[in-house]
């Protein structure tokens, strides 16, 4: 009713050009659906080997051997069947360090601790050792040769864990994680913060970063009030080598570019190396703190 | 070696052609060209004396100078400019003729001749490759959300790609986004975007006109590769108080201007202020007592521009200029709360000076000013993130008519820069734990140029110069920029033009999106980053077909080196060593431009294909640690646009109804796909990634093709106080939907949640594509008085 006495007014002082200008707009305007389905043609691709070997001083020699496959390839019913067709087997796998071979036998091994998956181990324990290098090297059943080599790394230790609650909200807390840094060196991290599990949740922060920013020796990762009194936090601080913060942000980046406009696809940079780029991965050392810590008031 | 070749030869023609020019006496007819009804001065008018055919246009401040044989005679010269009705002033040549004119608005019956006047002067000139826009073509146009944008409609001349859909980046022959120098008023603009590059920060109540160089570009222009965008802002009315303004549908504007005394001096001041801001805080505010409700940011943008200029004296003209923009985008919330704002200052002061009928001169001073900065709160920790970039410029640029062959263009200019990169500064509130960094730079770059526009016989002109630039870093950069543009009139309605161009820039900015961020970084050569070069050659024909149509068609090669990309996983973002992220590579594009164009009857617009490839390639990482994928072949950049076609078309229907339309179709955009994926496992506690793309090659895909209609009414209102106007515009009138970007989404079986299931396998993938707008009208009141 008010919306008529408007537009008869508006019609009596401006005439007929006026109203139709004016109330044009809305039946026009539409608010349908901005996104749609569509076919891509992608080129061919030609699968690569995928490795994944993260050398954990005191566990055994663990190595992941995989291979890609074209993006829109079918997906098998059940992870089981996505594992079984994926993983290569039949290679010959060799990790030396100090003049030692320890050759990964073709053993698929389910880690009931970490739920990782790995198809070649050795039982002997990586050991504590940071002033040599570790080589890789792998034939793949095809005759391929894949090589890399990595170090370890000393372990970046966590010197305190604070949980706040907030003055306002006193339901709630944050966490904030203090280490130190050398100054003298460029160091790489990586920062993981889990909320009550370590396997079966999603991480509440995953990233890496180095001490490019750092004013002093003291670098502290917080979080928001996100935590409850009961909850378990664990804080994660790897110290990482160059070769796998640029893997790692390569991964990611690739990952994060899909459905971001403003994002920047990235190659996937890794630190094997094969004859003809026949594969990808990631060969370092992993050195690492955690903290496990139960929230309180 | 082409370059010195091509000084020899410039040289030894302009030393010849002086030769022959010196023979008989002269006279200087010279002047201030203006629009009769506010005193604005008209910039490239057409002054022409067809007796001895000798012509010259207004420079950019309206000032002309034409040199005529002396005699006992009087001769006809004839002043016209596009839309207003020509003059023809009988002129003595016993002596040198001071003559300030005065062109009023055409009536019907002879635009037809203004413009044929107009067009063929434009076969006469040494220029091409030039596109040029009045903001009276720009109101008619319709514009997204009802904005009218002076950016968005130069995107429809041939030869100028658009970016992403909506936005104002310039793709110029394919040049990158980062290549066009947009003055304003001679202060560099360095981001011309509002609202994440969809409005430009171009008020056009507040600009006289722009004029876009695509190529051919005169000795005077220099800093950038691609093009060189000279927008210049109205003096303001001296003859009476005026106003403009608008009611829109996400902005309103307000002009007012008016002579400080008549005649002599005037002023103006515009400002535009969009209102969403207003809407938004109501509705927060109506639903902040609900537990689940997420407040809606704020955001607002705003510029003013404004203008005074003083008559000093017959000789004396003073020009002070600025202009102030600011993008806001807030949130205030419980434990978090951000402030991201960014915006553009730039003031300009300058002096005319006619030392005598031939020479002219101008120095300017500019100021120009971008930053943006992020602060960010979360309850006992503060981060600042900001980055700008500051010019202090001093210009002096001379214009003397020699004779009726040569007419001189030279100066020179130097300009301090001091660039502030990254400025990160973050930690909490009691000061235990802080992060800071940022790099700071101070550079000084300058130029010195000469040009000389010569007349060769009766058919022949070359307009031939050289700049010297310079910049200063870490290292000191010297480049030697020939330039030259030669036209052959085969008779008044045909010639064919011809243009070589040597740029270089030393600027660069940093940014990987196609998208004009805010955030994106202006960063200068260094020791490792060396200035960008281009060369570009450029042929063409100009006909004028039944004193309407003028078609121009236009072929150019363009070699670009040293131009900058980023490697992969660049981390733009809070780095110290953002120079270790660079990649140095080439380029090259070539194409072809067609355009018919009408701009007088009521019947006006023109339509412009473009037939383009560019490619770049040949890229190492500064940091030879670093990876940038395929950058040793070569590779289409992003806006690689194969086919571009435009139409737009206005339409008067007696005194009160303009109706307009346009269309656009386009070649894709390229993007980067994924070809494979792997699954990746992790470390214990890591994301089990199953679907971790692996990317092709570098921008192979072309998104789906583009394709958009616009359509406007325009309904004029004659009140007793001025005039006002409706505009309705219907932007994409056939509602397609063009793709914006891909997205590959994964399925999941019915019950599988992968937010709360680190071990979820898709079921499979689709892709999608998202658009940006569908059909929207709009509706704008404008008025004037």
């Amino acid at each position: 009713m008010k919306n008529i006495f408007l537009k008869s007014k508006i019609s009596n002082q401006l005439g007929w050009p006026f109203t139709v200008l004016f109330f044009a707009p809305f039946f026009f305007t539409a608010c349908g659906n901005l996104e749609k389905d569509i076919s891509l043609d992608l080129p061919v691709y030609e699968p690569q080997y995928v490795v994944e070997c993260y050398l954990e001083p005191g566990q055994p020699f663990s190595l992941l051997l995989t291979k890609s496959t074209p993006y829109f390839e079918p997906f098998p019913d059940d992870l089981l069947n996505f594992v079984n067709n994926i993983v290569v087997d039949s290679a010959e796998v060799t990790i030396t360090h100090d003049g030692v071979d320890y050759v990964l036998a073709n053993a698929p091994t389910l880690n009931p601790t970490t739920f990782k998956l790995y198809n070649y181990t050795n039982p002997t324990l990586v050991p504590m050792e940071f002033d040599h290098d570790f080589s890789l090297k792998i034939i793949t059943p095809d005759g391929k040769l894949i090589t890399a080599t990595t170090r370890i790394l000393p372990v970046v230790p966590i010197d305190s864990v604070v949980v706040e609650f907030d003055e306002e909200k006193d339901t709630l807390a944050r966490c904030l994680t203090y280490i130190s840094d050398d100054p003298s060196t460029v160091d790489y991290y990586r920062r993981m913060i889990h909320q009550n599990s370590l396997i079966d949740s999603i991480p509440q922060q995953d990233f890496t970063t180095n001490d490019d920013y750092v004013d002093d020796r003291t670098i502290v990762f917080g979080t928001g009030y996100d935590f409850k009194e009961g909850d378990t936090i664990y804080n994660t601080i790897f110290h990482i080598e160059r070769a796998y913060f640029d893997f790692w942000n390569s991964t990611f980046n690739s990952i994060n570019s899909n459905g971001n406009p403003f994002g920047q696809p990235s190659s996937i940079i890794s630190n094997v190396r094969s004859a003809d780029d026949s594969a990808i991965g990631i060969f370092t050392g992993l050195s690492y703190y955690r903290v496990m810590t139960i929230v309180k008031k | 070696m082409i370059s010195k070749k091509l000084i020899t030869l410039a040289v030894a023609i302009c030393a010849t052609s002086m030769l022959f020019a010196q023979q008989t006496a002269k006279i200087t007819v010279s002047g201030v060209i203006k629009d009769d009804d506010n005193g604005e001065t008209l910039i490239g008018a057409s002054i022409y004396e067809p007796k001895n055919a000798i012509g010259a246009t207004s420079n950019e401040y309206g000032f002309y100078s034409l040199t005529l044989p002396q005699g006992n005679d009087s001769v006809s010269v004839e002043y016209s400019f596009v839309g207003f009705q020509p003059k023809t002033i009988r002129i003595s040549l016993k002596s040198d003729v001071k003559m300030n004119v005065r062109l009023g608005t055409g009536i019907e019956l002879q635009v037809v001749e203004v413009k044929a006047n107009s067009y063929q002067e434009s076969i006469r000139s040494t220029e091409m490759s030039v596109e040029e826009i009045t903001t009276k073509e720009v109101k008619v146009i319709p514009a997204l959300l009802g904005e009218s944008d002076i950016l968005k409609v130069i995107q429809l001349k041939p030869g100028i790609p658009s970016g992403s859909e909506g936005t104002t980046g310039l793709y110029v022959r394919g040049g990158g986004g980062d290549q066009n120098l947009i003055v304003l008023d001679e202060a560099v603009v360095y981001n011309a975007s509002h609202l994440f590059g969809f409005f430009s920060t171009f008020n056009t109540d507040a600009v006289k006109d722009l004029k876009l160089y695509k190529g051919g570009f005169p000795a005077q222009y220099g800093g950038r590769l691609s093009s060189v965008i000279d927008v210049r802002m109205k003096d303001g009315n001296n003859q009476r108080f005026a106003g403009t303004g608008g009611i829109g549908l996400i902005s309103s504007r307000l002009t007012l201007e008016g002579p400080i005394q008549k005649e002599k001096s005037s002023f103006i001041v515009s400002g535009r202020r969009t209102y969403a801001d207003i809407f938004t805080r109501q509705i927060n505010k109506a639903n902040a007592d609900k537990e689940d409700y997420n407040p809606i940011p704020d955001y607002y943008f705003y510029d003013l521009n404004t203008k005074v200029n003083f008559d000093l004296s017959e000789k004396d003209r003073l020009y002070l200029s600025g202009y102030f923009g600011r993008d806001v985008f807030a949130f205030d919330g419980d434990f978090f709360n951000f402030n991201f704002s960014w915006g553009n200052k730039t003031g300009t002061a300058r002096w005319n000076h006619v030392f005598n009928p031939k020479l002219f001169h101008n120095l300017t001073f500019t100021f120009s000013d971008y930053d943006y900065n992020i602060e960010t709160k979360v309850t006992g920790f503060s981060f600042k993130i900001g980055s700008d970039v500051q010019d202090a410029n001093l210009k002096s640029d001379f214009y003397y008519n020699l004779n009726d062959r040569h007419t001189f263009r030279f100066g020179g200019n130097v300009t301090h820069h001091s660039f502030g990169v990254g400025r990160l500064k973050a930690g909490s509130d009691d000061g235990k734990v802080t992060f800071s960094g940022g790099n700071d730079f101070t550079a000084y770059s300058m130029a010195i140029y000469f040009g000389d526009e010569m007349s060769i016989g009766n058919h022949v002109k070359l307009n031939a110069g050289l700049r010297f630039s310079g910049f200063a870093n870490e290292k000191f950069y010297v480049g030697i920029e020939p330039r030259a543009a030669a036209v052959y009139n085969v008779n008044t309605d045909l010639s064919f033009k011809a243009s070589y161009a040597r740029m270089y820039q030393y600027q660069h900015l940093v940014s990987t999106s196609g998208i004009s961020l805010p955030t994106d970084i202006w960063y200068p050569s260094t020791e490792q980053i060396k200035p960008q070069r281009s060369d570009q050659i450029a042929i063409g024909v100009e006909k004028l077909l039944g004193k309407q149509y003028l078609v121009t068609n236009e072929y150019y090669v363009k070699w670009l080196r040293n131009q900058v990309d980023f490697v992969d996983g660049a981390q733009l973002f809070a780095n110290d060593n953002l120079e270790n992220e660079f990649a140095i590579g080439k380029g090259y594009g070539y194409g072809m431009e067609l355009g018919i164009e009408k701009q007088e009857g009521d019947l006006r617009g023109w339509v412009g294909y473009t037939l383009a490839l560019v490619k770049r390639g040949d890229f190492v990482p500064i940091d030879d640690t670093k990876v940038f994928a395929g950058g040793d072949s070569y590779f289409f950049p992003r806006y690689d646009r194969r086919h571009d076609f435009s139409l737009v078309l206005m339409y008067d229907v007696g005194k009160r109804w303009t109706f307009s339309g346009t269309a656009i179709y386009g070649s894709g955009d390229r993007t980067w796909m994924p070809v494979g994926r792997f699954a990746f496992q992790d470390v214990y506690g890591g994301n089990f990634q199953p679907v971790t793309p692996v990317y092709g090659e570098r921008n192979a895909f072309r998104l789906p093709y583009f394709f958009r209609s616009d359509f406007g009414v325009t309904y004029k209102m004659f009140p007793k106080w001025g005039e006002s106007d409706l505009n309705l515009s219907f932007y994409n009138v056939t509602n397609r939907r063009n793709a914006f970007f891909l997205y590959i989404e994964p399925q999941y079986a019915d019950g599988v949640k992968p937010e709360k299931d680190p071990f979820a396998i898709p079921t499979g993938l689709a892709a999608k594509q998202v658009s940006l707008f569908p059909i929207i009208g709009s509706l704008t009141w404008n008025f004037k008085f």
